[in-house]
């Protein structure tokens, strides 16, 4: 059977059509599909999910909340600004301004219409809190779950509109037409059955949440495997700032074989007066910051590194972080989630020492999109974390929930326009179905062997070398890490007694997919010889040449990574200048 | 928990046929359910099959039932569980099974809409919020069971929704009450409707499965008593259809 799906007969390949497939049910995913239908109520939309609609990817994960200017003298120039500055003058401008504006509709769109029911002060108003990085209290929440209100609130609108749902499928390629000018639609597993299945749409949206979790300790939800990243990759398009990885201070540590480890335990910790220590039990912040553990994300997640690196860890090889120094009932009272969450798995979060690393969190870079959310091929679109350009180097908190709704409304919104007017359903290129489904399959032609091991080899070198901090010989050794991983990878086999199912199955093309993508890392790594955002190079630790910044683009060519890269344009403000005062003279 | 040996039974087979397999496993100091799980298919039985996502308590995607309880596997630390090391393992109660541990939840779903469990707007994106005053009553109300990840445990726990497919069950009945304590929303007459019928409130026992299972501490049965009040009086004034 497996012999007569590597030389398939497409004409027996299950299909489907629909008039809009959309990839991914996290903020940007949903909201496309409520916002296509809206625009084009007739429309047949399908969304495709890995695991359940609305529980894969990270907006529910999302602890928060979501940043818009919404108060007496706040603005979305101070908005603009603060993302700017935070993306460190990397950012595509439009599409900055477009979050911050946009930002300001969909908020309400989800408290009055979809029914998220923020938090507010005594006197009923919104409730705006502080988050790191921004010069204006403005980050709207619901409790510290401020994701799981917005996911859930977006599903149950979902569940009621008869979008048809295709949970525990998997896409495994985006396919173009025969002429190669449009989209076709896409190349799926349907994992229940493990049969491969294509659905033809007229218009596509990628939305499949990036995910850093090619990192040994990382944040995201851990079905997330850089899929969307690595099929827009292999269908030829452009990624930006690919080098820009955000890592937070403090992921758990559990030990080995644990699947909480890496996840986060929450920044306001320290913001409470929670102590960083090192192995011997002592503070270290204060050698690397006077700010000590309120230090930004960025010196914190160094100046742990440093001493892990001289050794001065726990049992699991990581720092400890602890409140056991201030009042229990305060700590209980403002971390009840955390607490509890600690308490589970058997961390005593309030009286104990909690071993915690930083963490590889989200990526910046991504494919480049249009503020409708078009790319570069006809019908095919993109939103939230697989696009880049919104954020630069650099990702404020709340900006990644505002970033995923307010993209995803806008794809669904192109959509709709595109499925009313030129989009039409097209034939597919036969001949890369073929190639993607033998590529596939490829492990059940080899010997099985032990996955684990490979994507442990993958996790020690992308943190060791092109982590937190990155030099050219750190890059060079990735370089060829990765291609030994990659071969070994090639010849390691999975066990075929069945295909439904197969959790082994789909580690093998997650971790080929991570492959790909953090090849992308580090070519991109290693073309910006500077350090900005999330960049560090300790070979060049100085932001270099603000006002002629360049933005990465890697491309997948014909087996390699290309990377060029473009002069960012200044559409709105050049660095040194700042909209705020023009908007606050007038 | 010192590190030991567990033993552990974990359900095997498709909706039509199944049947328990043990497996050895070294179980570390912190290690959860999920994580045994995962070693077993990492490590032991490479075709086993389940699900999860988040990995902390935020998705619902990982509860199974665990020594006769359903729980979220990847919040229950195996010394907690298990403290005699030996661990049971089977896919939620009445949700069909698609393999080994993993179920189909569309069910679950589904009723959740059909409980109305959904907000019906009464303004629109082009209006400010609504005035909420956080220590008014409805509010307090309806933030009591907001929070519900939708896991399926309150489900799996109930004795009813065993017995009586077509019950909405807990969940859907929590969000419904949720909804009718939220001032904003206007389809109030439309899921009275929608709960209060055979398959609704009035089918529950009382017999708070679902408040001993929930991980998040909320209350579904006291969310069901609260719809039985509100229909029966809305009965009595003739507003139900």
């Amino acid at each position: 059977m497996l012999a007569d799906m590597s030389g398939i007969d497409t004409d027996e390949l299950p299909f489907t059509s629909t008039d809009v497939l959309i990839l991914g049910s996290g903020g940007a995913g949903l909201f496309a599909a409520l916002h296509t239908l809206q625009k084009a109520p007739n429309a047949d939309v399908m969304i495709a999910v890995k695991g359940l609609l609305g529980k894969s990817g990270c907006t529910r994960m999302v602890q928060g909340g979501y940043n818009v200017a919404l108060a007496q003298g706040d603005s979305v120039e101070r908005h603009f600004m603060d993302t700017i500055e935070g993306g460190k003058w990397l950012n595509n401008q439009e599409l900055a301004w477009t979050l911050v504006t946009e930002a300001q509709v969909r908020i309400r769109e989800l408290e009055n219409e979809l029914g998220c029911y923020f938090d507010r002060n005594s006197d009923g108003t919104i409730h705006q809190k502080a988050f790191a990085g921004q010069t204006f209290d403005r980050t709207v929440h619901k409790g510290d779950l401020t994701g799981i209100e917005i996911i859930n609130r977006l599903a149950e609108q979902v569940w009621a509109r008869g979008i048809q749902r295709l949970e525990d499928h998997r896409a495994v390629a985006l396919i173009k037409n025969a002429e190669g000018s449009s989209v076709s639609g896409v190349l799926m597993i349907d994992m229940r059955t493990g049969n491969f299945l294509f659905v033809k749409a007229k218009a596509v949206l990628v939305a499949t949440g990036g995910g850093p979790t090619m990192y040994k300790y990382h944040t995201p939800s851990g079905d997330k495997s850089s899929d969307g990243l690595a099929m827009l990759l292999r269908m030829g398009l452009p990624l930006r700032d690919m080098e820009m990885v955000q890592f937070h201070p403090t992921g758990l540590v559990a030990g080995k074989d644990t699947r909480i480890t890496g996840t986060i335990i929450e920044e306001g910790l320290r913001g409470f007066g929670g102590f960083l220590l090192g192995g011997d039990k002592q503070r270290f912040m204060q050698k690397y910051d006077d700010r000590l553990e309120r230090a930004t994300r960025d010196i914190v997640s160094r100046a742990m590194l440093e001493e892990m690196r001289r050794g001065n860890v726990g049992p699991n090889g990581g720092l400890f972080i602890t409140m056991k120094h201030l009042n229990k009932e305060n700590v209980r009272k403002n971390f009840k989630g955390m607490v509890q969450r600690c308490a589970d798995c058997g961390f005593d979060l309030v009286s104990g020492d909690v071993e915690v690393v930083p963490t590889a969190h989200y990526m910046m870079g991504g494919v480049i999109f249009n503020q409708d959310c078009s790319t570069e091929i006809e019908g095919l679109y993109a939103a939230g974390e697989d696009t880049g350009g919104v954020h630069g180097a650099n990702r404020l908190g709340g900006n990644g929930v505002a970033n995923s709704t307010v993209f995803g409304g806008l794809a669904g919104d192109a959509m709709a326009e595109w499925i009313s007017t030129n989009g039409r359903h097209s034939e597919p290129n036969i001949e890369t179905i073929k190639f993607s489904i033998a590529a596939c399959l490829t492990p059940f032609s080899k010997k099985p062997g032990f996955l684990e091991g490979i994507r442990q080899k993958l996790y020690e070198l992308m943190w060791e070398d092109v982590g937190i901090i990155r030099d050219a010989a750190s890059i060079k050794r990735a370089e060829e890490g990765l291609d030994s991983i990659e071969a070994e990878l090639d010849e390691t086999g999975v066990d075929a007694t069945t295909l439904a199912y197969n959790l082994t199955w789909h580690d093998w093309l997650n971790i080929k997919n991570l492959l790909l993508v953090s090849r992308t890392i580090v070519a991109a790594a290693n073309v910006r010889e500077d350090s900005r955002g999330a960049h560090f190079r300790v070979d060049f630790p100085e932001v270099r040449d603000v006002e002629n910044s360049f933005f990465t683009k890697a491309k997948y060519s014909h087996g390699e990574i290309i990377v060029d890269t473009e002069q960012v344009k200044f559409s709105l403000v050049k660095p040194g200048f700042s909209l705020l005062e023009d908007a606050e003279v007038k | 928990m010192s590190d030991q040996m567990l033993t552990v039974l974990v359900w095997r087979g498709t909706a039509d046929k199944g049947r328990y397999i043990e497996y050895k496993v070294r179980g570390l100091e912190n290690h959860t359910v999920l994580d045994v799980v995962t070693y077993i298919q990492r490590y032991l039985e490479p075709t086993l099959s389940y699900r999860f996502s988040c990995r902390v308590g935020m998705c619902g995607s990982c509860a199974m039932t665990v020594n006769g309880k359903p729980r979220w596997t990847c919040r229950s630390s195996v010394s907690k569980v298990a403290p005699g090391g030996k661990l049971k393992i089977a896919p939620l109660r009445s949700m069909k099974i698609i393999k080994d541990l993993s179920v189909e939840m569309s069910e679950f779903f589904d009723k959740l809409a059909r409980a109305e469990g959904r907000f019906h707007p009464t303004s629109n994106r082009q209006n400010d919020f609504n005035h909420v005053k956080p220590d008014s009553v409805k509010r307090r109300l309806a933030s009591d069971g907001i929070e519900c990840i939708g896991c399926g445990i309150c489900y799996a726990s109930c004795d009813l929704v065993a017995w009586k497919s077509n019950y909405l069950g807990p969940a859907a009945l929590n969000r419904a009450w949720t909804l009718v304590n939220d001032v904003r929303d206007g389809a109030h007459r439309k899921r009275l409707n929608a709960v209060a019928g055979d398959a609704g409130c009035h089918a529950c026992h009382s017999q708070q499965g679902c408040v001993e299972s929930c991980p998040k501490n909320l209350n579904p049965t006291a969310s069901i008593a609260g719809l039985k009040r509100v229909t029966a009086i809305a009965v009595l004034k003739g507003e139900l259809d």
